[in-house]
C-alpha cells in the first residue's frame, strides 16, 4: 500500500503531466475507465466502514478503560464529601448578646455560639473573639472577675488577642467585684464608655473591634445591692472586612502557612500570631551526642486544654535532643483547638472518643495511646509519656538517654520517670543525681514495651472501673516490688492549676514550688550504681559515711540540720512495719513535701536536700538499713494531728498530680 | 470536462480516504500499544523515543527523590525480572558500563518504587519541587489500618500510594509501613470519589489491588541503564514473596460488635491462657519459619482471629495447618528443640497425619496436614482408643497474610468458607463444649486404621 502515498517532493506541475498521461490513456479505454470508477466508490465505500468500526472501536475501548479502571479501586467506603457550608458574601454581621443574672448568650448570624444558663457556673465576663473577615468564632473565654486575680489573666487575654479583632463581652451574675482599673482601663481603650463605672450586679453587653471601632454597648444598673441591674439585650451590626485585611502578611514558607492556617482560625496565643515579629514554631535544638533516645516514641496524653498543650509542646520541642518525628499527641475527645494546636506545630494528632467517665475516662484514653503508640511503633521498645501540662526540661532528653539502657537491662526496674515528688526548691539540689524509689511518680516518664504489652495491657482496668490509670499502676499488683529511677531535680515541671483532680490551692501548697532543671547536657554521675545490687552498696556507703543527726532536737526545726554544706546527714524515725507512716506523713508535712501519701521511698529509706546537705530519713525498724542506727539514737516518733478533716481530703486528692 | 472532473474528484477521494485510513491504523496501533504496552510494541521495530522516554522519566524522578534525600527502592516487577537474569554480572560490576538500555526502556506504562514511611515525612516541598519538574502527581490516603483494631481512635489518614507523572510515563510510588509482628505492610489502592479515574490505567498497577505483607527486604545498590538505583538484594525472591503477598485485615469492627455481644472474658485466667497461646505460636512460628514450612491458622485459632482478632481464652490449644506437600521429617526434631516435646503423633505421610506438641502448662500445639483433591482439601482425625478415623473436607482455599497477636501468618484466604466448613452457620456464636469428632459440621467417618498398623499410626507419649 506504500507505492499510494503521496511523495510531498513532487511539486505540482509534474503531478498534472502525471495525470494528464493517464487521462488520455483512460479516455480511450471507456470499459476500463467504467470499472476503475466503481472500484473507487467502492474502495470509497470500504473506508468509511472501516473508519466507522475504528471509531466506534476506540470510543468502546476507551470507556471500557474508565469502568475498568473505575471498578475495584473504588473506595467501597463512598466518602461522599459533605458540602461545604456554601461561602456567604455577606458583609455585614448581626450580632444579639444578652447578659442577665443567670443567663447569657451572644448569637452570630442566627447562630448561638455561646449560651450559658446553668445555675452556680459561668460566672463573670465572657468575651469572645471573632474573626473580622469570616466572623468565625476564634476564641471563648470566661473571667470570673468576681474572684480575685481573674481580672489579670483576662487583661493578658485581651492583650494576645490581635488587632483588628472583633470582640465581645457579657456579664453573667456579677463580674465586677475583682475588676480592677487596670482590666477597666483595658476595656476603656478598646472604646467601653461603661466598663469604668462598672459596678456590684451591673449587666453589661460591649461588642467592638480591637483598636477600632464600638459596634454596640448596653449596661444596665443595678438599683440595690440585694438586686440585679435588669437584663440587657444588645443587637448590632459588625461589618466584615476583606481576607486580605484580617491575615498578616508572613514570606510563604511551608511553616508560615502552618502559622496563617492557625492564627485565622483561633485567638489567644500572642507572638505566635504577631504580624511583625512572630514567635517561631521551629526550635531547632542542638541534637544530642550519641542519643539512645533518638528512636522511643513519645506520647503526650492530652485534653481540651489547648493553651496548655500549645505550652509544653514549645517546651518539648526545645528540649536537645528531641525528634519530632517520635511525637504523636493523643486528643482525649473530638476537640478542635488542641488538634490546631498540634498542626500548627507540624506534628501528628489522634482524636480518641471519649469512654466512661471523670478518672476512667482517663485511664481508657491513657491505654488508648499506649496501644496505639506501640501500634504506630512497633520496633519501639519503650514510650515516653507525658500529659499536657508539664514543662519539659532542656536536658530531658539527655537524662533519658543516658538512663534508658537501665531499664532494658535491670528487670526489677518498673520506670524511668522525670518527677521526683519531694523534690522541692529547699529539697533538691543536684541535678546530676538519680535515685531508685518504689513509687511510680509519673508525670513524665518511661514505659517498657514488654511491661505494657505482656502485663499491663491485658488486665487494664475497664471503662466500668473508675480508677485512676497511675493509682492502679502503684497497685502492689502491678508494680511487684519494682522500683522507679528518678532525678533529684525533676525534669519535668506541672503547670497545670486547673484539671479534673487540680485546683489553684492545690498547685500553690504542692506543685508550684517544685523545683525544674534548667541546665542543659547535666552529665548524671552514678547511672551504673543505681542497679539493684550496686545501688545497696551505694546506700550503705552512704550511711557509712552519714553524720548522725541531734535527736533531741524537733526535725521540723530549722537548727536541726547544722548551717553546713555538701555534707551527708541521717535521722532515724519510728516505723514500726513496711506500712506505718505515721511519723513520716508528719516529718513531710512540716518540711512542706508531698505528704498526702507516701512518695519516694526505698526500702524505708528517704534521701532529699535540706540547706545544701544530703539528708538521708531511715524508718527504724522496719528499714533493713536500721542496723546503722547507733543504739544510743532513740527513733523520733512524731504523734498524728487529733482526727481533723484533713483525713478526708486525704483519698481525693492523693491522685491530684496527674492532670 | 464534466467526466475528467468525476475522475479528479473520484481519484482525489479515494487518495484523501486512504490517507485518513492510514492515519486512522496509525493512530488505533498507537493507542492500543499504549493500552497494552508489551504486546504491541515489540510487533514494532523501532521504539526509541518511547523507550528513552521512560528512562529519562525514571531518571528524573530518582534525582527528585535524592534531591530531598528520601530513600526509595526499585519494586517494579517487570525490571526486577529482567535483572533478576542478569543479577550475578550486575552484582559483580556495580559500576560496570552499560552498551545499551536494556532494563529501564522495556516496554511498559509504570515503573513502581518502594518507600519506608518512616523514612521521610516533608512531601509539600517534594510535591512542589515535582511540579516544577514537569510532574503531575496523584496522592492516595485511607485510615491507618495500625490503628483500625483500636476502638476509637481516629484523626489520621496516612499516605498509601503516590503517583507521578511526566509524558507517557509514570512513576508508581508505594508506602511500607513497618507493623507489629516485624514485617512490611502497604496498602490498597482505592480512589475517592473525586479523583481522577483516568489520570494512569489503574489497573495495570502492579501494586495496589489488594494490600500486601513482606519481609523486610535486605537492599543493594547497583547501577543498571547508568541509573544508580536501590533493588532487594534477591530480586527472584521478592518476586516470588510478592506473587503471594496479599494481606487480610482482621475484621475489627465485627469483632467489636461480637464483643458487644458477648463480653471479653476478663479473668486472670484468660490472660494468663492468652499470654501462654500467644507465645507458643511466636515459638511456633519461630520454628517452622527456620524449616521454610508454610503453616496456616487453622480451627480454632483461625475463628478466634476471624471472629474476635483474638486467642478465643476458652479454647485449650493452638491449631495450625500444613500441606502435606510441606510435611518435613525435620519438624518433630525441630520443635523438640524448641522446646517442644511431641505429645502424639496420628496417622502417616500418605494418610491422615496430625502432629501434637506439648506446650508449657498444658497448651497444646496441634499441626494437622491438609490433603488436596481435585475439588476439595481435607484433613485427618485419630481417636486413639478405638483407633477411629475422622475426615474433615474443606472447600479449597488459598493462602493470604494477616497479623495476629503480633505476628504476620497465613491464614485461608476464603476465611469464611473455611470457618463455615468447620463451624458450621453459627460459628458467630461462642460454643465451650467442642468434640472435635462430633461437633464440626464437616467431620466425615473415614474407616478404621487396620490393627496392624496401630503402633506407627498412634503414637502418645
Amino acid at each position: 500500500m506504500d507505492e499510494w502515498k503521496p511523495n510531498p517532493a513532487i511539486k505540482p506541475h509534474k503531478k498534472r503531466s502525471w495525470y494528464l498521461a493517464w487521462k488520455y490513456k483512460l479516455m480511450n479505454q471507456r470499459a476500463l475507465r467504467k470499472l476503475w470508477q466503481t472500484g473507487a466508490v467502492l474502495f470509497l465505500l470500504v473506508t468509511v466502514i472501516v473508519n466507522i468500526k475504528l471509531i466506534l472501536d476506540t470510543r468502546r475501548a476507551a470507556y471500557e478503560e474508565e469502568e475498568e479502571s473505575a471498578q475495584d479501586y473504588d473506595d467501597e467506603m463512598l466518602n461522599v464529601e459533605v458540602p461545604r457550608h456554601p461561602v456567604s458574601n455577606k458583609k455585614v454581621l448581626d450580632v444579639e448578646v444578652y447578659s442577665s443574672r443567670s443567663k447569657v448568650y451572644v448569637a452570630v448570624d442566627g447562630t448561638t455560639v455561646l449560651e450559658d444558663e446553668a445555675r452556680e457556673q459561668g460566672r463573670g465576663i465572657h468575651v469572645i473573639v471573632l474573626n473580622q473577615a469570616t466572623g468565625h468564632v476564634m476564641a471563648k473565654r470566661v473571667f470570673d472577675t468576681y474572684s480575685p486575680h481573674e481580672d489579670e489573666a483576662m487583661v493578658l487575654f485581651l492583650n494576645m488577642v490581635a488587632r483588628g479583632r472583633i470582640l465581645i463581652f457579657t456579664i453573667k451574675d456579677e463580674g465586677s467585684f475583682h475588676l480592677k482599673d487596670t482590666a477597666k482601663n483595658v476595656l476603656k481603650s478598646l472604646g467601653s464608655q461603661v466598663a469604668p463605672f462598672l459596678s456590684w450586679r451591673d449587666m453589661w453587653t460591649f461588642v467592638g473591634k480591637k483598636g477600632g471601632e464600638v459596634y454596640g454597648e448596653k449596661h444596665a444598673k443595678s438599683p440595690a445591692l440585694s438586686t440585679w441591674g435588669d437584663p440587657v439585650l444588645l443587637k448590632t451590626e459588625v461589618h466584615l472586612t476583606s481576607m486580605e485585611d484580617a491575615e498578616c502578611h508572613w514570606p510563604d514558607t511551608e511553616l508560615n502557612r502552618r502559622r496563617k492556617r492557625f492564627c485565622s482560625k483561633v485567638e489567644g496565643y500572642g507572638s505566635v500570631c504577631s504580624c511583625k515579629d512572630p514567635t517561631p514554631i521551629e526550635f531547632n535544638p542542638d541534637p544530642l551526642k550519641d542519643n539512645k533516645v533518638f528512636d522511643v516514641p513519645v506520647a503526650v496524653i492530652a485534653g481540651n486544654r489547648p493553651n496548655y498543650l500549645y505550652r509544653m509542646l514549645r517546651s518539648l520541642l526545645s528540649a536537645q535532643g528531641v525528634n519530632p518525628q517520635m511525637i504523636t499527641v493523643f486528643i482525649d475527645g473530638y476537640y478542635e483547638e488542641p488538634m490546631d494546636v498540634v498542626e500548627l506545630f507540624g506534628l501528628s494528632g489522634i482524636q480518641h472518643t471519649p469512654i466512661s467517665i471523670k478518672n476512667a475516662r482517663v485511664s481508657q484514653h491513657y491505654k488508648a495511646s499506649l496501644t496505639a503508640t506501640f501500634n504506630l511503633f512497633p520496633d519501639a521498645k519503650f514510650a515516653v509519656v507525658l500529659e499536657e501540662d508539664l514543662d519539659i526540661s532542656v536536658d530531658f532528653f539527655s537524662f533519658l538517654s543516658q538512663s534508658i539502657h537501665l531499664l532494658e537491662e535491670d528487670e526489677s526496674l518498673y520506670c524511668i520517670s522525670a518527677w521526683n515528688d519531694q523534690g522541692y526548691e529547699h529539697t533538691a539540689e543536684d541535678p546530676s543525681l538519680l535515685y531508685r524509689v518504689e513509687t511510680m511518680p509519673g508525670l513524665g516518664w518511661v514505659l517498657r514495651k514488654s511491661l505494657y504489652k505482656d502485663e499491663l495491657e491485658p488486665k487494664w482496668p475497664t471503662p466500668e472501673k473508675l480508677w485512676d490509670w497511675d493509682m492502679w499502676m502503684r497497685m502492689p499488683e502491678q508494680r511487684k516490688g519494682r522500683e522507679c529511677i528518678i532525678p533529684d531535680i525533676s525534669r519535668s515541671y506541672h503547670f497545670g492549676i486547673v484539671g479534673l483532680n487540680m485546683n489553684g490551692y492545690f498547685h500553690e501548697a504542692y506543685f508550684k514550688k517544685h523545683k525544674f532543671n534548667t541546665v542543659p547536657n547535666v552529665q548524671l554521675k552514678n547511672v551504673e550504681s543505681l542497679r539493684k545490687d550496686a545501688y545497696e552498696m551505694e546506700i550503705h556507703r552512704l550511711l557509712g559515711e552519714a553524720e548522725v543527726l541531734d535527736h533531741s532536737k524537733n526535725p521540723c526545726e530549722d537548727s536541726f540540720v547544722p548551717d553546713t554544706e555538701g555534707r551527708v546527714y541521717v535521722t532515724f524515725i519510728r516505723m514500726e512495719q513496711e506500712a506505718d507512716f505515721t511519723t513520716w506523713t508528719q516529718l513531710a508535712k512540716c518540711l512542706h513535701i508531698w505528704d498526702l501519701d507516701v512518695r519516694g521511698n526505698h526500702k524505708g529509706l528517704w534521701r532529699l536536700f535540706r540547706k545544701k546537705n544530703h539528708f538521708l530519713v531511715v524508718g527504724v525498724p522496719a528499714s533493713p538499713y536500721s542496723s546503722k542506727k547507733p543504739s544510743a539514737v532513740t527513733p523520733i516518733y512524731m504523734e498524728p494531728p487529733a482526727k481533723e478533716e484533713g483525713a478526708v481530703a486525704v483519698p481525693a486528692v492523693a491522685a491530684a498530680e496527674q492532670t | 470536462m464534466q467526466k475528467i472532473n468525476k475522475n479528479v474528484v473520484l481519484a482525489l477521494l479515494s487518495l484523501t480516504s486512504l490517507v485518513f485510513l492510514l492515519f486512522q491504523l496509525y493512530y488505533y496501533k498507537f493507542y492500543l500499544s499504549q493500552k497494552n504496552g508489551p504486546v504491541f510494541s515489540k510487533v514494532r521495530g523501532s521504539q526509541s523515543g518511547q523507550d528513552s522516554t521512560r528512562w529519562h522519566v525514571v531518571r528524573k524522578f530518582l534525582g527528585l527523590i535524592s534531591s530531598h534525600n528520601i530513600p526509595v527502592y526499585l519494586i517494579d516487577p517487570l525490571i526486577l525480572g529482567l535483572v533478576d537474569k542478569d543479577i550475578e554480572q550486575i552484582r559483580s560490576s556495580p559500576d560496570g558500563p552499560n552498551p545499551e538500555c536494556k532494563y529501564f526502556c522495556a516496554p511498559r506504562d509504570f515503573t513502581t518504587f518502594a518507600l519506608l514511611d518512616k523514612t521521610w515525612k516533608h512531601e509539600l516541598g517534594v510535591f512542589r519541587t515535582a511540579e516544577k519538574m514537569g510532574f503531575q502527581w496523584l496522592k492516595i490516603i485511607n485510615k491507618d489500618p495500625r490503628l483500625d483494631g483500636m476502638d476509637d481512635l481516629s484523626g489520621i489518614e496516612i499516605p498509601l500510594h503516590y503517583i507521578f507523572k511526566l509524558a507517557s510515563h509514570a512513576i508508581h510510588l508505594v508506602v511500607f509501613y513497618e507493623r507489629s509482628g516485624n514485617y512490611l505492610w502497604h496498602g490498597p489502592l482505592r480512589l475517592k470519589q473525586h479523583m481522577d479515574r483516568k489520570f494512569v490505567p489503574f489497573r495495570k498497577l502492579h501494586f495496589g489491588r489488594y494490600p500486601g505483607a513482606y519481609e523486610k527486604p535486605e537492599l543493594l545498590l547497583v547501577s543498571i541503564d547508568d541509573i544508580k538505583v536501590q533493588i532487594p538484594k534477591n530480586p527472584s525472591s521478592f518476586l516470588e514473596e510478592m506473587s503471594h503477598s496479599r494481606f487480610l485485615e482482621c475484621r475489627y469492627r465485627e469483632a467489636r460488635a461480637f464483643f458487644q455481644l458477648y463480653p471479653d472474658d476478663a479473668s486472670l485466667d484468660a490472660v494468663e491462657f492468652r499470654k501462654k497461646a500467644k507465645s507458643l505460636l511466636h515459638l511456633a512460628a519461630l520454628t517452622l519459619n527456620n524449616l521454610g514450612v508454610k503453616f496456616w491458622l487453622s480451627s480454632g485459632t483461625c475463628l478466634g482471629w476471624y471472629r474476635q482478632c483474638n486467642v478465643i481464652p476458652h479454647s485449650k490449644d493452638v491449631d495450625l495447618g500444613v500441606f502435606i506437600r510441606d510435611y518435613k521429617a525435620d519438624i518433630i526434631p525441630a520443635f523438640q528443640k524448641a522446646g517442644l516435646p511431641l505429645k502424639h503423633k496420628f496417622g502417616k505421610v500418605e494418610d491422615s497425619l496430625e502432629l501434637s506438641f506439648q506446650g508449657e502448662d498444658d497448651v497444646k500445639l496441634d499441626i494437622f496436614f491438609f490433603y488436596e483433591e481435585d475439588d476439595h482439601i481435607w484433613n485427618g482425625g485419630t481417636q486413639a482408643k478405638s483407633g477411629k478415623k475422622f475426615k474433615y473436607l474443606f472447600p479449597k482455599f488459598t493462602l493470604c497474610w494477616t497479623e495476629f497477636v503480633e505476628l504476620k501468618v497465613h491464614v485461608p484466604c476464603e476465611t469464611l468458607q473455611y470457618v463455615e466448613a468447620n463451624y458450621g452457620p453459627d460459628w458467630k456464636v461462642p460454643v465451650k463444649t467442642w468434640d472435635w469428632k462430633s461437633s464440626p459440621s464437616n467431620v466425615q467417618y473415614n474407616g478404621v486404621w487396620p490393627v496392624d498398623e496401630w503402633d506407627d499410626v498412634i503414637q502418645i507419649y
